[in-house]
């Protein structure tokens, strides 16, 4: 309690320290690259004015995410970005072109997952973003969206499933194969 | 107690899956670095703006101090109007005061010859 009324913000220190979280979330979230860096930019500036209001470190963190959720969110809405909704079909196309499939290591993986992961319903894209990038609780997470617990759960199950079923053509072979 | 071998076998490489999948999610996922130069650009809007701020708030400042000036000229120079009313008011009463005085000392002095003049007649 202390250390929160002692907390010194310093505003450089915290866009050093939170740049990558928030660049990452607004990422992943409209899956645009141009608009996460705008969303970043925004969301950093907010915290320069928000930061007499924001008590300790922990907090500053908190906040961050939140506002880099809605922020993505609204643009989203706004914007009416379309996530790249990416069927098997294309998947296939890729495979065919860029030889990605069998031969390739985590790194192909890696991206088809951040493919399937933009090709899901904002819901459960960012329940899933904040479990598995920023290592949320459901608790947590549900604090962060202003969400009840059974909802977060929820979108965490059904988004982990629809996954799951979108990759089980394409990730069988990395999955079995492990 | 029957157990089905199949399923339990089943829901194992359920769980299996399940569980790679989480892990391949976890590696997957991992924050991306920001792009080049958004530090950069974040604290140099942050300065501008904020200089901005108090470059709005300083003629605010002074816009608030003419104001206050202003008032308290505008309230002392009516103060003196008004200062200055009362005594030309208590000026008048006062003259009205003597010119009274004065008729009331001419009436009594014209009574007074009037009353000579009246007792020489008879």
């Amino acid at each position: 309690m202390r250390q929160a009324v002692n907390w010194q913000p310093d505003f450089e220190a915290l866009v050093e320290e939170h740049q990558s979280m928030v660049f990452s979330i607004a990422l992943r979230m409209t899956g645009d690259r141009g608009l996460a860096e705008e969303l970043a930019q925004d969301v950093l500036l907010e915290l320069d004015r928000n930061l007499h209001k924001l008590s300790s470190a922990e907090h500053a963190r908190f906040w961050l995410r939140q506002v880099a959720m809605h922020r993505s969110a609204d643009a989203l809405r706004r914007r009416k970005v379309k996530a790249p909704t990416l069927g098997f079909d294309v998947w296939d196309e890729l495979e065919e072109r860029h030889g990605l499939l069998v031969s390739e290591g985590d790194s192909s993986l890696s991206i088809r997952i951040e493919e399937m992961l933009a090709s899901l319903p904002e819901a459960h894209r960012s329940v899933i973003i904040l479990r598995y990038q920023e290592d949320l609780t459901p608790d947590e997470i549900a604090a962060t969206l202003k969400a009840p617990v059974a909802t977060v759960k929820s979108h965490l199950q059904r988004g982990l499933k629809l996954l799951r079923v979108k990759a089980s053509q394409t990730l069988k072979e990395y999955v079995r194969g492990s | 107690m029957f157990v089905d071998h199949d399923d339990l076998k089943d829901e194992w490489k359920d769980a299996r899956e399940q569980a790679d999948l989480e892990r391949r999610l976890r590696h997957a996922m991992q924050r991306k670095p920001a792009p080049v130069g958004l530090k950069q650009r974040v604290l140099a809007t942050a300065r501008e703006r904020r200089q901005h701020r108090h470059g709005r708030i300083w003629i605010f400042q002074r816009l608030a101090a003419t104001a206050v000036l202003a008032a308290a000229f505008g309230g002392f120079a009516a103060y003196r109007q008004h200062e200055e009313h009362e005594k030309e008011v208590q000026r008048g009463e006062e003259a009205t005061r003597q010119v009274l005085t004065a008729l009331r000392i001419t009436n009594k002095t014209l009574d007074r010859v009037s009353t000579r003049l009246a007792e020489n007649s008879r």
